[in-house]
């Protein structure tokens, strides 16, 4: 199945990066130059990712005629609820947003400088949804 | 729009453009979420989770950057931090590149194997194609969902997801060769694909 002859990497290195080749994506790969080269004079592997390329787009074409689900129309209504609810005041939240820098420089004897910096943020929202009956507790 | 305007707009602006650019994507996000937690109920109330989220974060968004890929990363986030916490997930490997491929295939397919997989896949039930899906681990079938369904780049899914690219390519791979593994058995089980036996 070898076909070293061809090129200096053996077909298996093609086939175990047919995703990439398939996705557009080679040029991620460090041997991209011998991928390509291989490919060009290689019809048995030329066939794998002509193969591979037909079932990805006839498998996509089959996903997305099955999953074509439509949201509920109460979903649809719950969600423009939650919205007005929102707008109108009748929902409140409550915001924490914590966000940090850190920041560190190393300068070590020989004058090396070495920079660090790392950023934490966080968010968190809690949503009250205010009720009539809950009123006048 | 410049960050000064967004800072300008108004609550209501703000509302009728949420209303006007997001809510047109809730058929997919609904489709979507029910893919991964796999049960009406719980995608309801993940799409709703969704919505209220990414609209008190809304003042956030930049117009002009692609607002549904904003809204598939709200939604997956969102079904990562709260619908699995608890849940016992497959923990992947870190060096999950190299693991592939040593995994994958390591010679080439032969042309009656190509042919049966074709005739599997043109005449397989919708059902199967949705049992299968439902049957590989999440971190796969969300990478799978986001790819072949919606059509985002590698690039977006890593976006999305927020991990690497690396690690979105190799869950691509290992999740459509599991999608297609199952398709298979499903296949053979309906008397398609004979030659793969032989």
């Amino acid at each position: 199945m070898s076909h070293l002859e061809s090129d200096q990497i053996p077909c298996v290195e093609v086939l175990t990066s047919v995703v990439f080749l398939i996705e557009d994506a080679v040029d991620q790969l460090p041997n991209a130059f011998a991928l390509t080269n291989h490919l060009n004079t290689c019809p048995a592997c030329q066939a794998e990712v002509a193969h591979e390329q037909a079932v990805k787009a006839m498998m996509q074409d089959v996903l997305r005629r099955t999953c074509d689900e439509k949201a509920p129309d109460d979903l649809h209504q719950s969600v423009q609820n939650l919205l007005s609810q929102h707008l109108e005041g009748g929902v409140s939240s409550v915001m924490t947003q914590f966000s940090m820098t850190e920041i560190s420089i190393e300068i070590d004897e020989f004058g090396n400088v070495e920079h660090r910096e790392v950023q934490i943020e966080q968010t968190h929202i809690a949503h009250f949804i205010d009720d009539d009956e809950s009123g006048h507790n | 729009m410049t960050s000064k305007d967004l800072v300008l707009e108004s609550a209501a602006d703000r509302t009728s453009r949420f209303e006007r650019d997001a809510l047109v994507f809730m058929d997919q996000l609904y489709a979507a979420a029910l893919r991964y937690t796999k049960n009406p109920e719980d995608a309801r109330d993940l799409v709703q989770d969704t919505y209220l989220k990414a609209f008190t974060s809304f003042h956030q968004f930049e117009d002009g950057t692609n607002l549904r890929a904003w809204l598939y990363r709200v939604l997956t986030t969102t079904f990562i931090n709260s619908y699995r916490k608890g849940q016992r997930q497959p923990q992947l490997a870190h060096n999950e590149l190299e693991d592939w491929q040593v995994a994958s295939a390591q010679s080439h397919t032969s042309d009656q194997g190509k042919s049966a997989e074709v005739e599997a896949l043109e005449n397989l039930p919708d059902s199967d194609i949705k049992r299968a899906l439902q049957e590989i681990p999440e971190d796969f079938r969300i990478a799978v969902y986001l790819a072949d369904v919606e059509g985002f780049s590698y690039k977006e899914i890593a976006e999305i997801v927020g991990t690497p690219a690396g690690t979105v390519m190799s869950r691509l791979h290992r999740g459509r060769k599991l999608l297609r593994e199952k398709l298979a058995v499903y296949a053979a089980e309906l008397g398609y694909g004979k030659e793969v036996e032989k």
